[in-house]
């Protein structure tokens, strides 16, 4: 059972349905949506006058909150789990690299731009878009997630197709 | 103290992810390959269970088991929806992680992903800062000196 639960990964059909499951409670025990990408927009909301981070949705702070957690989450599934060793590897990017950490870092740091303003731009991210939105049937979330998958597996491929591994 | 649950709820949703594999590289690696269809499985089942508890709500007068209002609506239409997302989509390529997961990963003890985090923090900055610009002080809304 402690095997089942904490250690071997949860197969598609525990892990959708788990996600849907707080959705519906986060919204059903405390009246939220799930969202994660306007939290960054809410840290900057904290450090910056800019008129942009002046909209409502970044004065909410349960949604720092929130995301605060994430990480909380990360390391409690790992350790449960056995497997709490910080490392600098990543795996299949390991090989595209050929395992050099600054490659992945400028790589990494790089795509996250794409995903902060990308995010920003099409207001919300695949938490809040593509499940919770396209959960309620809401065009636009339709439409962002498109938009994700498209790019997503077209800049996927050409990068592996280019750069090989 | 209400914010704690808002935490409590970010871990229990950060631990399902790691638990499902979502924050995992090779899991969005082979979903763009088509070699591992885990991860539409995933969001397949959690849209669909999202959609019925969310349905549910709605049924029930919208009110969450306290009585408040609940403030789960449909996002709004906006003209980036389309351009936007296929820009989080490269990104998404590039670093095997969406705004959740690569949080997710830090706690994890995946520590190239503090990059992904920063790179996502800063570019979010940076795009309130490029839509900012019209109020900008220093330009024509400051009173130059004589």
């Amino acid at each position: 059972m402690y095997e089942a639960l904490f250690v071997t990964p949860w197969p598609w059909w525990v892990a959708g349905p788990a996600i849907g499951l707080v959705v519906t409670l986060l919204a059903w025990l405390l009246g939220k949506p799930l969202g994660v990408s306007t939290g960054y927009g809410v840290v900057c909301a904290l450090g910056s006058r800019l008129s942009f981070f002046r909209a409502k949705e970044y004065d909410e702070r349960w949604r720092l909150a929130f995301v605060v957690g994430l990480p909380l989450g990360g390391l409690i599934a790992a350790w449960l789990a056995g497997q709490l060793s910080p490392t600098l590897a990543f795996g299949q990017l390991d090989r595209l690299t050929h395992g050099s950490v600054a490659a992945k870092a400028v790589l990494l740091f790089g795509g996250g731009l794409l995903v902060g303003a990308g995010a920003r731009w099409a207001g919300g991210c695949p938490s809040g878009h593509t499940i919770v939105g396209v959960a309620q049937g809401a065009r636009s979330s339709i439409v962002a997630t498109l938009g994700f998958m498209i790019a997503g597996f077209a800049v996927f491929n050409a990068l592996y197709l280019v750069l090989g591994g | 103290m209400r914010l704690g649950f808002f935490t409590i709820f970010g871990t229990l949703f950060g631990f399902v992810l790691s638990r499902g594999r979502v924050s995992d590289y090779d899991t969005i690696a082979g979903m763009f390959r088509l070699t591992d269809l885990h991860l539409f499985g995933v969001i397949g089942t959690a849209i669909a269970t999202a959609g019925i508890g969310l349905w549910l709500i709605r049924r029930g007068g919208n009110r969450t088991v306290t009585g408040d209002p609940v403030d789960v609506r449909r996002k709004a239409w906006q003209p980036g929806v389309f351009s936007g997302g296929l820009v989080l989509g490269a990104g998404w390529a590039l670093t095997g992680a969406c705004p959740g997961t690569s949080l997710v990963q830090v706690g994890e003890g995946k520590l190239v992903a503090v990059f992904t985090v920063a790179g996502i923090l800063v570019g979010t900055y940076v795009f309130g800062r490029l839509r900012s610009f019209g109020d900008r002080p220093g330009l024509a809304s400051e009173p130059h000196p004589a």
